[in-house]
């Protein structure tokens, strides 16, 4: 009985509340004013905040052909800045070490340079220019964006002992994996003056090189 | 197959600390298109294919930017490149046109760093020169330079330091006076019979043009008329003359 009676009492109590909080809610769910005033300002876009990927830098190695030294490996590392879709600034840095003349192999015990002066050094600033970007297609699933490139400068090598006004030219195949990392093969050919064999002559060295590069 | 997925991983720690390098939390730049559409290309170069148009009233998402173009993701996540061009037609959330720096000949005129590289010839020999300068005014400027001469008797190092004056900021064309001081160092070849190191330094006066071309770039020419204060009775003249390419900021 004394069941009963809490249950009749609780059950309209109950019933109560839902029909006092009730109205309330219903009104909520019919007004359109929000309880709380957006107080999101439209942003305006920021220049600043946006990621711009002008520059890149780069490391690559390759075989240079060093006239009358044989041909060797080489290493090196550079740096770009792209002016525009087309054209870019290029600084390039490359170490290699010559080797034997065939006078040396054939007379045996003789050197015409010291180790130090083997070691070969080269820096240049070139110019370059895109001329056929590109995609290329991996299987079915990737298509990567590439560039052909003729690139040309002028920088100095540092061989023999003696340093030298050096052009160079070249050109170069370069895919980029992602908008940011790229990888590029390419060939540079090197001139200059030197005197290191006798009398002056041109130096012609070849240069093929494959590359990785980042931008930023 | 294999040689991409391990070149993906390579650059799979690049992609996870430059997250944390530049902040993720930043607000996303966001934009309307207001022209009637805009077309999307594969890469950054008008000879990338066009792929994709984005129709008046999109939002689109500017991811980065390359030289000219813009790398925008709409609401479907698909992504490519934009013309910065077309991005400055869009409105952003303000209703207002996008304020992007399109760089221009007044950019140029309004410049406060400018860097370039100039070759040339050095009394008869080659020369390569590097320069960084900054604006104090429109018309007057300070310049720091490098430059490395390499002769058939000698190799050449310089540094000099050298105040510019140009009398018509705003012409495309423009001319200028410099004049400076530096240090030179003359070290001769070897092979020569008495080799003489030297160093000394040099006063310099010379009068150049600058010819804005387009974007952030401007061919530079100079000729240089330099005075080598040496030890001995006489001092030494040299002129140069040099022509590159420059940027600006």
């Amino acid at each position: 009985m004394e069941n009963r009676t809490k249950h009749l009492f609780l059950t309209g109590f109950c019933l109560a509340q839902v029909m006092a909080f009730a109205p309330q809610v219903f009104a909520q769910e019919r007004d359109d004013w929000p309880l709380i005033e957006p107080d999101v300002k439209p942003v305006p876009v920021n220049e600043a905040l946006i990621d711009t990927e002008n520059f890149e830098i780069g490391a690559f190695l390759g075989v240079i052909n060093i006239e009358d030294f044989e041909s060797s490996f080489i290493y090196g590392g550079k740096l770009t800045y792209h002016l525009s879709e087309t054209f870019f600034f290029e600084a390039g840095i490359g170490f290699a070490e010559g080797g034997q003349t065939s006078f040396e192999n054939l007379a045996g015990n003789v050197q015409v340079l010291t180790d130090s002066e083997r070691e070969y050094r080269y820096y240049n600033i070139n110019l370059g220019y895109n001329l056929l970007p590109g995609q290329a297609f991996f299987s079915e699933n990737y298509a990567f964006n590439t560039n052909f490139y003729l690139i040309a400068g002028a920088g100095a090598t540092d061989f023999g002992g003696d340093t030298r006004f050096t052009f160079n030219a070249g050109a170069g195949y370069q895919v980029l994996l992602t908008d940011s990392l790229a990888i590029d093969i390419g060939v540079r050919q090197h001139y200059y003056r030197i005197d290191v064999v006798g009398a002056e002559k041109t130096s012609m060295n070849t240069e093929i090189r494959t590359g990785l590069s980042v931008f930023f | 197959m294999p040689i991409v997925i391990l070149l993906l991983m390579l650059c799979l720690p690049g992609m996870t600390w430059a997250g944390w390098l530049w902040g993720d939390d930043e607000p996303e730049q966001r934009v309307r298109v207001v022209e009637p559409f805009v077309v999307w290309r594969t890469g950054p170069a008008v000879g990338y294919p066009v792929f994709h148009s984005s129709e008046k009233g999109e939002w689109l998402t500017l991811l980065q930017r390359k030289t000219g173009w813009m790398k925008v993701r709409d609401k479907k996540g698909r992504e490519g490149w934009v013309a910065v061009a077309a991005i400055a037609q869009t409105q952003d959330a303000t209703g207002e046109n996008v304020n992007l720096s399109v760089p221009d000949m007044k950019a140029f005129s309004d410049r406060k760093f400018e860097a370039g590289i100039l070759m040339g010839e050095f009394e008869g020999s080659p020369v390569t020169a590097g320069y960084g300068g900054y604006w104090f005014t429109p018309n007057l400027a300070a310049e720091l330079w490098g430059s490395q001469v390499l002769g058939s008797a000698s190799e050449i190092l310089m540094v000099n330091a050298n105040i510019v004056h140009q009398p018509f900021p705003h012409w495309r064309v423009s001319p200028y006076f410099t004049l400076g001081v530096g240090h030179i160092w003359v070290d001769p070849k070897a092979t020569l019979a008495v080799p003489e190191e030297r160093d000394n330094t040099v006063g310099h006066a010379g009068l150049g043009l600058r010819a804005y071309i387009t974007e952030r770039y401007f061919i530079r020419a100079e000729f240089k008329d330099y005075k080598v204060f040496t030890s001995r009775s006489t001092n030494e003249e040299a002129t140069e003359w040099k022509i590159g390419l420059s940027i600006f900021f």
